[in-house]
């Protein structure tokens, strides 16, 4: 919304090839975005990661690395039955054991869910809290349970929770385990949702396909487990966690111990993947950190407390699995007339994320959707934010019911698509990515090829949403010797964000990114977003250059008289500072520097609002060549092409490797993860990385990402997010190859042998292949 | 000394973990390719108590004071500080810990300290400094060939290994050498472009 004292830019916006001119609003101070017709130095190049040498020498310091002196290593006992109560609970033999320092355990007194935390240990050693913590005696009564998504909806089912006790929004009714059907979602801007009449869309309709489509749970699997280290000092509170928010955990902990947030401090230098999970100060289904740090208080000692592989696989949160309904109509051209989705997910003891959006809002022209979404609660771990919660799943099921549709059409899918979409950037991604993965050479009759290794093509779109985090800051100070320093208080999961940002700040400072030393991961620093929903690069992106920009007004103040020219009339570039009409005249942005008065000029710098962009709703789309074996069910990617958009790629070098990342990540979930319930004990069965098989070297494929070009302003970086919505289309742009190779459908993930070889056999009974 | 089967060794590189899975049937199985050896009839008792260790770490001598049940990850990380291998599956599942035993690469976190006196053991920090990386280090950082970095120590334990015996590897071979290492942000192409780049360079 404008305001008073806004200012106007006409910015050159929108896909490079049908560019558009946008008017924006930016809040006074604002810099003019940066769009498609900047001539940048930096900006979009290729830059490995400034902490890289830290990473690849093991010198770089995660949470599961700190060692304090005089640390004491905790450890947790989980229940190991998913439902009962807790009858006695006896810590008399844990805290006889010599080098045992503190025992806590729980006053709950029910278990819901198979790995729910029951007590806790201190030792000095990890070895004696491990030996601790096994003996630590309960004694449960066991009470039925239900673990499986479908005996969970029936009426008869062990109830997880008692009335009015579930989790779920208020006046959402309730049946059983089933609570919905819940409103549309809204959260993040453009997300669709229910509109017009779908009876009529469907009476309208030439064609009508509907089919019901299963994604199971998968879990995030981080390689460092979630843990913290927790160091009391009087009344101050030091940690070191794994963390996506360290300003979050803050928050959470100054609360839990009635502190005021300025005794409290939370430190994450590295951290060995989130995805979602790490969203919290502790984990969705354990309370860990709030522990340790009770733990350090009780024992007067830092405390270390990580969870083990086990534990990760339990507690830590999980992408719900989803059984989705879906049902198009369209007319004989392809034009979507309705849209009914219905889902089942199943977030364990937790609230699942929402899978209808992408149904709700990828073709928005569509004038008749409904979206009916219910939660199934079940004796397991509870679910968490993954990577686009909810878009994976929902995409799958929407997206392969498209697909389906085109074929019941006879349409190319392709075509499909573009009848029904009008996102601008999608339109270019259609044709960047059909030539790249050789669109034409799909099989035009599906699972008609010879022989017993059948390849095929087939693609998908996914979409997610602008979000931005708008009250953050960044420092750049600059010091008499010419060096250059950035904090920011948003932290790096993985993503490259202090590259990022060392980007930005030399492209204001007429630096090198290796010139900017940044600083990130701690709550003395200004504050910076928690790392969730794709939005770092965007929300801390705008406030890092303008923090330059001050830094680089007050150098050329410096400078100015050096060159003996107004500051307004300087240029930064290639370490120098000069007139910009007279580029012979320069000085070195280090001889500035030291005509400063003091020691070090200070920089802070608020992120400015948010304003227009050309889209809210980001979109991305992937294409997959797969090859099927018939014989063992064996499905190899072979190429995966993903094309997307995300404004202004800050790092390209990065902001590839999240892309094939996603691709990769997809690939998984689609071909192996699958978290196994014994649904007789109600226990996980692959709680572990060799047995919940995640895609390893040796079943890479070809990943290709391309990045179209095209500014979508709404800052003054016009970045916008991409770690999320080019996840979404992965499972089901798979799903569709393995139709187009074998032309049989799977409407059931992970497309495991056993579930390719029953769907062949069922396609086609008494053949032999 | 009892004989021991590395990870990647011999003819071990014809198979990869998707062959292998295949004769598995579903894909459920183990990752690593490090099998303990079986102990020796007449090997001594140690423990329960601590004993003195002596443990030879990136070319230093260390004499350490361990619980003969400490595993070698355990030995580096919370008695000699040296923390690049990480403890990430605690069982051979992902290569994340994996140090270089005479050489071989191994999992740290599958060897008892007590097992590794007597052998030379390399750490990713015995490969090289942030100030002067190894060719593979160096070609890690130029490609990117990590996100969250997590794994990349192991990534690089594990390449370096497969360079010292396959200079040359072709890209079936890097995959193939490199099969018993997991990470979940999936940068296996960017491993794969330094490993080849590395080849290169080392001639």
């Amino acid at each position: 919304m404008a305001e008073q004292g806004d200012q106007t830019f006409r910015v050159k916006v929108g896909p490079a090839e049908n560019p558009v001119t946008l008017e924006v609003h930016p809040a006074a101070g604002d810099l003019t975005p940066w769009d498609n017709e900047s001539r940048l130095r930096n900006v979009k190049g290729r830059h490995p990661r400034l902490e890289a040498p830290l990473k690849v020498t093991g010198h770089a310091k995660y949470t599961y690395d700190i060692r304090l002196p005089g640390m004491l290593w905790a450890k947790m006992v989980r229940a190991p039955i998913p439902a009962g109560k807790i009858v006695r609970i006896d810590v008399a033999k844990a805290e006889r054991l010599p080098g045992v320092k503190a025992v806590w355990r729980t006053d709950a007194k029910l278990v819901r869910f198979a790995g729910q935390g029951i007590a806790a240990v201190a030792a000095v050693s990890q070895e004696i809290a491990e030996d601790a913590a096994r003996l630590v005696e309960v004694e449960y009564e066991a009470t039925p349970f239900v673990t499986d998504l479908e005996e969970a909806m029936a009426l008869t089912a062990p109830l997880v929770y008692g009335e009015g006790q579930a989790p779920a929004p208020p006046n959402t009714p309730r049946r059983g385990n089933v609570t919905g059907p819940f409103g549309p979602p809204t959260v993040g801007g453009a997300r669709g949702g229910s509109r017009g009449d779908i009876e009529k869309g469907f009476a309208e309709a030439d064609t009508v396909h509907e089919a019901t489509y299963r994604v199971r749970v998968h879990t995030h699997a981080v390689l460092e487990t979630h843990g913290i280290v927790a160091h009391w000092e009087g009344d101050r509170l030091t940690v070191y966690t794994s963390t996506q928010g360290v300003f979050m955990v803050r928050a959470a902990l100054a609360e839990a111990f009635g502190l005021p947030r300025n005794k409290v401090r939370v430190i994450m230098e590295h951290m060995g993947g989130g995805f979602g999970s790490k969203l919290s100060a502790s984990a969705a289904g354990s309370a860990f950190a709030i522990l340790a740090c009770r733990l350090a208080q009780m024992t007067g000692a830092p405390v270390k407390l990580m969870l083990d592989r086990h534990e990760e696989q339990l507690c830590t949160g999980n992408a719900p699995g989803a059984l989705m309904t879906v049902r198009l109509g369209a007319k004989a051209d392809g034009r979507l007339t309705a849209i009914h989705y219905r889902a089942y997910t199943e977030g364990g003891i937790g609230q699942s994320a929402r899978t209808g959006a992408p149904a709700g809002s990828m073709y928005p022209q569509c004038p008749n959707v409904r979206l009916d979404e219910y939660d199934v609660f079940t004796n397991a771990g509870p679910t968490s934010a993954l990577r686009a919660p909810g878009h994976p799943q929902g995409a799958f099921g929407f997206e392969c019911a498209m697909d389906e549709l085109a074929y019941r059409l006879g349409m190319d899918p392709l075509e499909l698509r573009r009848k029904n979409d009008t996102h601008p950037f999608r339109k270019v991604y259609y044709d960047v990515g059909a030539k790249a993965i050789g669109w034409e050479r799909r099989n035009a009759t599906p699972g008609a090829a010879l022989g017993p290794k059948k390849r095929g093509i087939g693609m998908a779109n996914g979409n997610w949403y602008v979000m931005v985090r708008e009250p953050v800051a960044a420092e750049v100070r600059v010091h008499r010797d010419g060096s250059v320093e950035l904090f920011h208080g948003a932290q790096d999961i993985g993503t490259g964000i202090r590259t990022v940002l060392a980007v930005i700040a030399a492209e204001e400072l007429g630096l090198k990114p290796a010139d900017i030393s940044v600083h990130v991961g701690d709550t003395r620093f200004p504050p910076g977003p928690t790392s969730g929903g794709s939005i770092t690069t965007n929300s801390s992106g705008p406030a890092a250059r303008l923090a330059a920009h001050v830094a680089r007004m007050r150098i050329a103040a410096l400078a100015a008289p050096l060159l003996n020219a107004k500051s307004e009339e300087l240029t930064f570039a290639d370490g120098k500072i000069f007139v910009a009409a007279e580029p012979g005249r320069s000085v070195s942005f280090r001889e500035a520097a030291q005509k400063m008065p003091g020691e070090v000029i200070a920089c802070l710098a608020d992120r400015k609002r948010q304003f227009e962009t050309v889209r809210q709703d980001l979109a991305a789309t992937q294409f997959a060549e797969v090859e099927v074996d018939v014989e063992t069910g064996v499905i190899r990617v072979l190429k995966m092409v993903g094309v997307n958009n995300c404004g202004t790629p800050i790092n390209l070098l990065t902001a590839e490797n999240q892309m094939i990342g996603a691709q990769i990540q997809g690939a998984s979930w689609a071909l192996f993860e699958h978290r196994t319930l014994d649904r007789n004990v109600g226990t996980m069965v692959n709680p572990n990385l060799e047995a919940y098989k995640i895609l390893g070297p040796a079943d890479m494929f070809e990943a290709i990402p391309i990045f179209t070009e095209g500014a979508n302003a709404g800052n003054n970086t016009s970045a916008t997010g991409m770690a999320e919505p080019v996840f979404v289309p992965t499972l089901a742009a798979i799903a569709n190859a393995v139709y187009n190779a074998t032309g049989v459908r799977l409407r059931q993930l992970p497309m495991t042998p056993d579930r390719v070889l029953a769907s062949l056999a069922e396609a086609s009974p008494g053949a032999s292949r | 000394m009892p004989k021991r089967r590395p990870k990647n060794s011999g003819n071990s590189l014809n198979v990869s973990r998707r062959a292998f899975l295949k004769t598995m049937g579903v894909g459920a199985a183990a990752t690593g390719l490090s099998v303990p050896a079986p102990r020796p009839a007449e090997a001594a008792i140690l423990g329960p108590d601590a004993v003195p260790v002596a443990l030879r770490v990136n070319g230093v001598a260390h004499t350490l004071t361990l619980e003969p049940r400490v595993t070698l990850l355990r030995a580096l990380r919370n008695h000699l500080d040296l923390t690049g291998a990480k403890e990430v599956c605690e069982r051979g599942a992902c290569g994340g810990c994996t140090v270089l035993l005479d050489g071989e690469p191994i999992c740290a976190c599958m060897m008892l300290a007590v097992d590794a006196v007597g052998h030379e053991i390399t750490t990713v920090e015995g490969l090289g400094t942030p100030e002067r990386m190894s060719a593979v280090q160096a070609a890690f950082v130029e490609c990117d060939a990590m996100q969250c970095g997590f794994c990349t120590p192991g990534f690089v334990v594990a390449s370096t290994a497969l360079l010292n015996k396959y200079p040359n590897p072709s890209l079936d071979e890097v995959k193939a050498g490199l099969a018993g290492n997991l990470c979940r942000w999936g940068t296996y192409p960017r491993i794969f472009e330094a490993v080849q780049k590395a080849a290169g360079r080392r001639g």
